[in-house]
């Protein structure tokens, strides 16, 4: 079935296979239709639906973090531009809910290209300081420039107009698929070749044609972008904003948990971090709030030491011992776009090729 | 033009505070090619360390000092043996690092949160308030205290790095950690020991900002973003570097005031060390490896 997605003449793009194709429309499906069938209660129906928003922030940051490599600390600054300016253009022109957050996520997109594309070009810890830089400059500038953002007292949004928070789940929903779409092309596109170029070795990628300047400018705008989209979603959600809490450092934090949580640069896995970390958000840490730093704080460092590749790097070690092999084209270096079974496996050849 | 003298004079005490506070993440960098995120969190520590000594059995933070650079460069060689040692070097292993590291942070500060709550802090010493005249001009005492000491701490690492064995071993391993096995260096001990002294010095600025500023557990985050500015500008090469670093810092941020409301003061630093890597990506002064 693969293979022949690959050499056959289906008429489907090539980082789409059948397979892949089939079981994300059912499992889309399955989540449209979910809360008219199941008797689920309000609460975790609503908090399904931030955990979709979740899940596309974290995919949108591995864009970056993963796809590229490049560690960002700072896109709580695109989530609260995002949020902002549509509250802003929501409250100011009336503007419909959905095109109040595009709108936000483009204006966030316009931003991390303005700090980003001088910032790109510097790798690895020079440009994640950089990015702590941005997200502190970023607070307090949002902070004091109450005019906009209402200070510390907040910003609430119009109550009518937009969908309620029920239907929310659903603009969730459509957030996630999204992401999931993008994520996949940007993987197993030329472009996710590129991607793996460039964060392999720079200075390789651009010697052999891949211009390493535009391709991650390009993956910022659409990671800023989609954060700020999701900024915008969590406005309507919160229904009220204020610059400390979505201007957060901690915020920051969540999204690179999320995505190392699940496994950097893959895009099963993320999702799946997302919702351990809503999880721990709501059902631990509701709890044993003063603690929740320090929890995360050790998730990290544990997951780092024992499985860097986190939940897919478990599914993975699960996968091995059950008798499965990745295939030796992965392993080589071959072409890694064109395996289209789960992208676990082309992210763990990457991680055993790196040098020691 | 007395304002402006008193101004220059200010920049001067904070680049000797920002030089102790930059030193230690550089000196970890330049070796262990590893950027310490917990640098903010073990500032921060230090500074708990020093009110609580202060607080419970009347030490003066400035005695506070051998003590903790003690504790903290045995924390440091801890961190190094129980958790650094174990990431791949090169450049998978940076990625590790800084996650791993800023694992370090955020449970250094919970650990804080939990032991003193949030709230902030600050030591009030008796000589707090005193100031002395420099030329007519009046500045703290606390300040002047806090240059002499980061001078000296600078001078004496200078010396460590230049005139002992230990030192040379160190830039050695900077260099080429492969060649030094060869040559009989022992070159995990060299990286614990180095990992150790630059959270020691961390500890040392921790002390010093403890008597300059109020503090909470989240402090910690803007010092760290200063510091990796310091070391980007002065090119993690010398003492020399890492002074002419803090200096170009702290002038930029004293001059500002001039130029944008006070609560901007750390994005200046910011937007500094962009314009710095934009323009010069070796740094304004020297190449990034250490000498």
């Amino acid at each position: 079935m693969t293979a022949a997605g690959v050499r056959g003449r289906i008429r489907l793009p090539p980082w789409i296979s059948a397979k892949v194709l089939i079981g994300f429309a059912v499992a889309v499906l399955a989540l449209w239709t979910a809360p008219l069938v199941l008797p689920l209660g309000d609460y975790t129906h609503n908090i399904i639906g931030l955990t979709f928003m979740f899940m596309a922030a974290a995919l949108a940051w591995n864009w970056l973090g993963g796809f590229v490599g490049q560690i960002s600390f700072g896109h709580s600054a695109m989530f609260g531009v995002g949020g902002f300016v549509a509250a802003r253009l929501m409250l100011a022109f009336g503007l419909p809910t959905v095109l109040g957050w595009l709108a936000g996520g483009l204006v966030a997109g316009g931003y991390a290209l303005l700090w980003g594309h001088p910032t790109l070009r510097l790798r690895g810890p020079y440009f994640s300081i950089a990015t702590i830089g941005v997200g502190e400059a970023t607070r307090l500038i949002a902070t004091y420039w109450s005019d906009f953002t209402g200070g510390s007292s907040g910003l609430s949004l119009p109550l009518s107009g937009g969908p309620t928070k029920y239907q929310l789940y659903w603009y969730g929903l459509y957030l996630l698929v999204a992401a999931v779409v993008i994520s996949y092309w940007l993987r197993r596109s030329r472009i996710g070749l590129a991607l793996l170029a460039i964060k392999e070795d720079v200075e390789a990628a651009a010697d052999v044609g891949v211009n390493p300047t535009r391709y991650q400018d390009f993956v910022l705008f659409l990671s800023g972008t989609m954060v700020g989209v999701c900024g915008g979603f969590y406005a309507s959600y919160q229904a009220f904003i204020d610059p400390q809490d979505m201007f957060s450092f901690d915020r920051s934090i969540s999204f690179i948990l999320m995505a190392v949580i699940g496994g950097i640069g893959t895009v099963l896995g993320a999702t799946g971090g997302a919702v351990v970390f809503v999880i721990i958000q709501e059902f631990l840490l509701a709890n044993y709030s003063q603690l929740y730093l320090g929890l995360y704080g050790i998730l990290l460092i544990l997951i780092i030491l024992f499985e860097p590749l986190g939940l897919a790097g478990l599914l993975l070690r699960l996968r091995k011992l059950t008798g499965y092999r990745p295939r030796a084209d992965v392993g080589a270096g071959g072409p890694a776009s064109t395996t289209a079974d789960t992208e676990t496996e082309s992210v763990a050849a990457t991680a055993d090729r790196s040098p020691p | 033009m007395p304002e402006a003298f008193t101004l220059v004079i200010s920049a001067v005490l904070l680049a000797g505070f920002y030089a102790a506070m930059a030193y230690g993440l550089g000196l970890i960098y330049g070796v262990l090619r590893i950027v310490n995120l917990a640098h903010g969190g073990i500032i921060m520590a230090a500074a708990y360390l020093t009110w609580q000594l202060f607080d419970r059995f009347g030490i003066d933070p400035y005695l506070a000092i051998p003590i903790a650079v003690v504790v903290f460069f045995l924390i440091g060689v801890g961190l190094y043996l129980g958790l650094v040692r174990f990431l791949p070097r090169g450049p998978a292993g940076a990625v590790q690092s800084l996650l791993l590291l800023f694992g370090v942070w955020l449970v250094i500060r919970n650990i804080v949160y939990l032991l003193f709550t949030g709230n902030d802090q600050a030591i009030q010493t008796s000589y707090a308030t005193a100031s002395a005249s420099i030329l007519g001009a009046h500045f703290s005492v606390t300040r002047i205290l806090v240059f002499l000491v980061a001078a000296l701490a600078l001078v004496a690492l200078h010396l460590l790095l230049t005139r002992t064995y230990l030192g040379k071993a160190i830039r050695a391993v900077a260099q080429n950690p492969d060649s030094c096995t060869l040559t009989g260096i022992n070159v995990e001990r060299v990286y614990a020991f180095t990992f150790g002294l630059g959270t020691a010095l961390a500890g040392l600025a921790g002390v010093l900002a403890s008597t300059l500023f109020a503090f909470n557990p989240s402090f910690g985050a803007s010092e760290l973003l200063k510091s990796f500015v310091i070391i980007v500008l002065g090119g993690l090469g010398s003492v020399l570097g890492i002074a002419l670093g803090a200096c170009v810092l702290a002038f930029a941020e004293v001059f500002s005031i001039y130029l944008v409301p006070p609560y901007l003061t750390t994005a200046v630093g910011f937007v500094l060390l962009v314009v710095v890597l934009v323009l010069r990506p070796g740094g304004l002064f020297g190449q990034k490896v250490l000498r």
